[in-house]
């Protein structure tokens, strides 16, 4: 079937078949492979995307589905080369590490401060309750909220000896 | 990779109730797919149509009418009942419930009539449904029926609903509105997971109700119970509707057990009150 869907901005018509989900058409259709596919069942968020304002899993929409509709993932993210004040955010905190799951982090960060632009710490957690980062680098993920929320406060530095 | 199938989104209910009909038992039903599209990886469902639900209009509507009830349409998500002011006022238990259901991501597309139809034991909205009397609405082509949600469930992902027919509706009375009630949800972690045990409590006009989920083959509620039981006689209320198995993810025992303790905690919680 024939679907037209607006990804990042821009407006896409592919033929597609029926069993794609949104995420493969946006990796090996689109060639948009900044998002990732974990664990194909809803647990680990790093396929999250924004469909039609809302964060979802990719892998669990399909492309069919998303005919008429607005995407937006993580290569729209950054405006003309410049990283946005999150990325940078994750970018200054060491919140990257491996990256695998980071496009995922940034997209469900990014609607967690939508709806709360001053979350606490415990808000953060449960905001990215539905996104696991295998290299358990969660707190430097937190941090880079906080920071872009004008609400992280620099802790003493360590001394090693 | 997802088996082939093809796929429909009709834009009218009786063009979805024909094409419902017709496939004679070869569709599904596609709302959130959160449950669905996972089973179908897995291969858990090979349907040949998927039947989505979501542009028929008028099956996204929450809608709450004074005196009457709330009318929750088979396209509403589990995140429209955790945001809507109206639900966290006049049927908090149901918010309760709904912001314990997996992750943010999964309750902006998971939908409450979803999470009843697929009929897990371990479901998060049916202990709240359960306590608060709703009606399950049913369409097909040969007409209409409600179903009590007591009723609803026949076993381990079993329903009433025949192949043909449809959940166009979920209906709250009034007469369970502003009532007190808790939830709590036993899992090894504070994230999203599914649940060891959930247990359900519910004041309304001196009568008690206890829903328990994970515990049964389906989600179970007790009879309306006098709010001057003893906690004792409650206790053993609970203990009669539910049949707890051993799993991955605990045993019967502890099952029972806590089940029992979380009851015992949410009574005196509500009644405190």
């Amino acid at each position: 079937m024939l679907i037209k869907v607006t990804v990042n901005g821009i407006v896409y018509e592919r033929e597609i078949k029926e069993n794609r989900t949104l995420l493969r058409f946006l990796r090996e259709d689109l060639g948009l492979t900044g998002t990732k596919e974990g664990c194909g069942a809803g647990e680990c968020g790093a396929c999250t995307v924004y469909f039609n304002g809302k964060t979802v899993n990719s892998f669990m929409v399909l492309a069919a589905e998303a005919d008429g509709g607005v995407v937006e993932t993580i290569e729209g993210e950054a405006n003309e080369g410049l990283l946005s004040a999150l990325q940078a955010a994750f970018e200054a905190h060491g919140a990257v590490q491996c990256g695998f799951c980071t496009a995922g982090m940034i997209m469900s960060a990014r609607e967690l401060i939508h709806t709360n632009p001053h979350p606490s710490k415990e808000e953060i957690q449960e905001g990215l309750e539905g996104n696991f980062c295998r290299c358990t680098g969660y707190e430097q993920i937190i941090e880079a909220i906080l920071d872009v929320t004008g609400q992280y406060q620099e802790k003493e530095e360590l001394i090693y000896v | 990779m997802i088996v082939d199938f093809s796929y429909k989104n009709p834009k009218t209910e009786s063009d979805l109730l024909e094409l419902l009909s017709s496939a004679k038992g070869k569709a599904k039903l596609l709302s959130g797919g959160t449950d669905l599209l996972v089973g179908m990886r897995s291969g858990v469902y090979r349907p040949e149509l998927l039947i989505d639900v979501k542009k028929v209009p008028g099956y996204e509507r929450l809608v709450y009418e004074q005196g009457k009830g709330l009318t929750i349409g088979c396209a509403v998500t589990i995140n429209d009942i955790v945001s809507s002011k109206v639900v966290h006022q006049q049927y908090p238990l149901l918010c309760a419930c709904a912001k314990d259901l997996a992750s943010y991501q999964v309750r902006n597309r998971a939908t409450v009539v979803g999470n009843i139809v697929n009929a897990s034991p371990c479901s998060d909205m049916a202990p709240a449904l359960l306590c608060l009397d709703a009606t399950v609405c049913i369409a097909s082509l040969r007409g209409k029926r409600e179903v009590p949600i007591g009723e609803f469930f026949t076993g381990v992902k079993k329903t009433v609903l025949e192949k043909d027919e449809l959940v166009t509706s979920i209906f709250v009375p009034q007469s369970s509105a502003s009532a007190k009630g808790v939830y709590r949800k036993l899992k090894r972690i504070q994230g999203h997971d599914l649940g060891i045990v959930g247990v359900a409590v519910v004041l309304i006009d001196d009568a008690i109700r206890i829903a328990v989920s994970s515990a049964a083959p389906t989600p179970v509620v007790t009879k309306k119970l006098d709010r001057s039981l003893s906690m004792e006689k409650m206790l053993t209320e609970v203990e009669s509707i539910i049949s707890p198995i051993s799993d991955i993810r605990c045993s019967q025992e502890y099952r029972r057990f806590m089940v029992l303790e979380y009851a015992k905690r949410l009574l005196q919680e509500v009644s405190a009150c």
